[in-house]
């Protein structure tokens, strides 16, 4: 492979040097430096903790369906033979716990911005790799042992860890989960994020550093702004994370007092309350962090779909890049009750509220993108308008929470949960699975079945739809997050019928996941259709100027960018090409162009 | 190229009129340069997180150092900070020997460097050490576990730019360095000058503050 390319790589002195091609299987699928495979490894590692996390959700719905009866089937009797087969207290909290940590941190951060991020960013720039391929992989390693401290928790001593996502001190201290996996997994969270910022210390060097000319920021895909905003976003929120879990770990290992405080506390003590500003000076950039990517594969697809250009680009690209800036200073609505000074409050009130003006820009576009166009219902844009749909009732559902004198009410509350399930759960998810089914032909060269792509959406769209809904309604009627069993209190008794329902359709949701794995197999293992170079017709990069799936140095030749990524249904294309789109990098010929009339 | 094009879309830089903006040419050493910086933001928030707890845990104690534990002494902390201040001056020296192909001296002030990061751990230990003895220790509340962690996270950080200004020095020492191929002297460069830049924040907000 070498050798057939070392003349055109050796044309272009200048332009990127590629490492060589790895020889052994070792360097070829393992410890391999090709951004392409690392994002098939992100992918894999992202899939498997994404169906662990599912499981996981399963059990806690079983939970508040049946509170305290035998889980049915393999699972009780095997996961759960300590306790004859019934969910514990314990048992109970490791699993909403670990369900939060694995889906956010080690199943859709690596599918979405680990795969996709790896895979799109050199394609989709004219790039032959990231501009640091080793750290690249290193990033992924250090990001698999972290996977690994995940599961290590379940089997520590005194169980896993218990103190929710956001480990909250003082339950996350010794005082209240003294249990190693609770240890384990606080550091997987510091390691995950180390692995985090290797990645993004790639991700936006490669943008700034290697884009093919003529690549300007205003011609790049929205896929790849929203890579490279949530990169930067990564970059400088991680750390302050890291910063919690470093101190979280050093009063967990080597007995110092930041959070623990009152009796538990020796001399004085630190305060909880510390670690709730670390952790969401990150959490909340951390929402946009796992939703930016989505919103840029979707305004991508939304136009790539209708075969009509993104409507208005460059508001899209200022509503994302604004929202960035804005989810770094609004933090503290996260905190409304932890007695904040509340002109402090009103004033992330005002701020939070703010982010819903570039959000519309940003949604109205997608409507208008969609406005006239001619829509193909390809089984990437059902999910694509399944990301718009929930994001839609999510991002409603946001302004209740960040109004201080309801959020008074609702905090802590199932609202809560639904709320976050639609924007930075279900609209990731499906944003994720436009995506993987979108570009699935460019990276393993074969077609996921469509037909079967169908079921998985409609049953993931209309299960999403009523679970989080259920869980929204439960809040609303006053029912807390996180009880283990919430009708043991009389005001919640009449709840059941509801949560029984909302379980229901879980259940309903994870069956229809089971036809994406079977499709998956059965693609991946199976032989499976070879689609064309460019089998969705459209012109970004890496469908008109790679190969399927693209060669180890991904362009023969650094291609010459011409213009944007939504070029469709120029009427001077149609005569010369006879086709409603063209690539970025393809020329015109001139008599096409002089052909044209002066007016479209 | 006179392609209309009636969209409003983002290709619109095409229908006014085809602009190719060429990059120029791919220069891998400031790609690598670019990418510290990245890094360097990046750490800077992680220290600035662990400074804003100290702040807080700080701010809502009563009495601060609590009557009952040491206070922080100022004079070899003091010394510490001229000490990594020489330190980076010699790194600067390093780099513009190496520029300027002068790479014996380049190898002396790369050495020199490393032995005053060494000198500067040293002297942190002692610092530790005093106040170990005079009853500081890490589980005696949050004034002695803010301590410690900030100073002890950055002397990690210490830890490793000597063990790599070390390495350095001894590449340097077989004329691994010219005015041309300097890049991993140069990067650092900007870890050792961030580390100091650290210790000096550190220094006012902990020790003198």
């Amino acid at each position: 492979m070498t050798s057939a390319t070392a003349p055109a790589l050796s044309a272009q002195p200048d332009l990127q040097p590629i490492h060589p091609a790895p020889r052994s299987v070792w360097r070829r699928y393992v410890f391999s430096e090709d951004h392409k495979v690392i994002a098939r490894q992100f992918l894999w590692a992202g899939l498997i903790f994404l169906l662990l996390g599912g499981l996981l959700a399963m059990l806690i719905r079983w939970q508040w369906a049946y509170p305290g009866e035998k889980v049915p089937a393999l699972l009780g009797g095997f996961l759960l033979r300590g306790s004859g087969g019934v969910i514990g207290p314990a048992t109970y909290q490791t699993l909403f716990t670990s369900h939060g940590l694995i889906m956010i941190f080690f199943a859709i951060t690596p599918v979405l911005i680990g795969a996709f991020g790896n895979f799109l960013i050199p394609l989709q720039i004219g790039a032959r790799d990231m501009a640091f391929p080793k750290l690249n992989m290193l990033s992924f390693w250090t990001f698999a042992l972290s996977q690994l401290l995940v599961l290590a928790s379940f089997l520590a001593r005194l169980g896993g860890g218990g103190a929710g996502w956001t480990t909250y001190p003082p339950l996350s201290t010794n005082v209240g989960t003294p249990g190693t996996g609770q240890t384990l997994i606080v550091a997987a969270i510091f390691v995950t994020g180390v692995a985090t910022i290797m990645g993004s210390i790639n991700y936006v060097t490669t943008v700034i550093r290697l884009r093919a000319p003529g690549m300007t920021y205003l011609r790049l895909p929205l896929a790849v702004w929203g890579l490279w905003l949530t990169a930067i976003l990564n970059v400088l929120f991680v750390p302050v994370l890291g910063s919690a879990a470093l101190l979280l770990l050093l009063d967990r290992s080597f007995g110092t007092q930041f959070f623990i405080a009152g009796a538990a506390a020796v001399r004085g003590g630190g305060d909880p309350i510390l670690f709730q500003h670390l952790f969401w000076i990150f959490g909340h950039p951390e929402v946009y962090i796992l939703i930016l990517p989505a919103w840029g594969i979707v305004g991508d697809l939304l136009s790539f779909f209708a075969r009509k250009p993104a409507y208005w680009y460059r508001g899209t690209v200022w509503a994302m890049v604004t929202v960035t800036v804005l989810s770094a200073v609004v933090y503290g609505h996260h905190m409304y009750v932890t007695g904040m000074n509340p002109l402090l409050g009103k004033g992330f009130m005002l701020l939070t509220l703010i982010i819903s003006i570039p959000a519309m820009v940003l949604f109205l576009n997608w409507l208008l993108t969609l406005w006239q166009g001619s829509i193909r219902l390809t089984v990437p844009m059902l999910f694509a308008l399944g990301m718009v749909f929930v994001f839609g009732l999510g991002g409603l559902t946001g302004l209740f929470l960040g109004d201080i004198s309801l959020d008074l009410y609702l905090h802590d509350t199932m609202f809560v949960v639904g709320h976050f399930h639609f924007t930075m759960a279900a609209a990731s998810f499906l944003g994720s699975f436009a995506a993987l089914y979108f570009w699935f032909p460019k990276m393993f060269g074969k077609q996921l079945d469509q037909r079967l792509g169908q079921i998985h959406f409609w049953t993931s769209v209309v299960g999403i739809t009523l679970v989080f809904a259920g869980q929204l309604l439960a809040g609303y009627a006053g029912q807390q997050r996180r009880l283990y069993d919430p009708f043991q209190y009389a005001f919640l008794a009449h709840l059941r019928g509801l949560n029984r329902w909302t379980s229901y359709f879980a259940f309903a949701l994870f069956a229809g996941q089971m036809v994406f794995v079977y499709n998956w197999f059965r693609t991946v293992l199976g032989k499976g259709r070879a689609p064309g170079d460019n089998p969705w017709g459209v012109g970004t990069l890496e469908w008109t100027e790679a190969a399927t799936p693209p060669a180890h140095h991904n362009f023969d030749v650094i291609p010459t960018v011409l213009r944007g990524p939504h070029e469709f249904g120029d009427p001077a294309v149609a005569r010369a090409f006879g086709r409603d789109w063209i690539g970025q990098a393809e020329r015109l010929p001139p008599d096409g162009g002089a052909a044209a009339p002066a007016k479209g | 190229m006179a392609a209309t094009s009636i969209f409003q879309g983002s290709g619109g830089a095409e229908a006014r009129g085809a602009r190719v903006v060429a990059l120029p040419a791919m220069r891998p050493p400031f790609t690598a340069y670019l990418g510290m910086v990245v890094f360097l933001a990046s750490w800077t928030m992680m220290f600035a997180g662990l400074l804003f707890g100290y702040g807080l845990v700080r701010s809502r104690a009563p009495v601060w150092p609590p009557l009952d534990q040491p206070p922080l002494p100022l004079l070899l902390p003091g010394l510490n900070t001229a000490v990594a201040a020489g330190s980076s001056a010699a790194l600067l020296v390093a780099l513009r020997s190496f520029r300027g192909g002068r790479a014996r001296t380049g190898a002396r002030a790369l050495a020199l460097a490393a032995a005053l990061g060494a000198a500067f751990l040293a002297l942190q230990a002692r610092v530790w050490a005093a106040l170990w003895a005079d009853g500081l220790h890490l589980d005696t509340g949050p004034y002695a576990s803010a301590f410690y962690a900030l100073t002890g996270f950055h002397a990690l950080h210490v830890l490793v730019g000597v063990a790599s200004l070390a390495w350095l020095a001894a590449r340097a020492a077989r004329r691994a360095y010219g005015p041309d191929h300097h890049l991993p002297v140069r990067l650092w460069s900007m870890y050792w000058h961030f580390v100091g830049a650290v210790w000096l924040v550190i220094y006012l907000a902990v020790y003198v503050a």
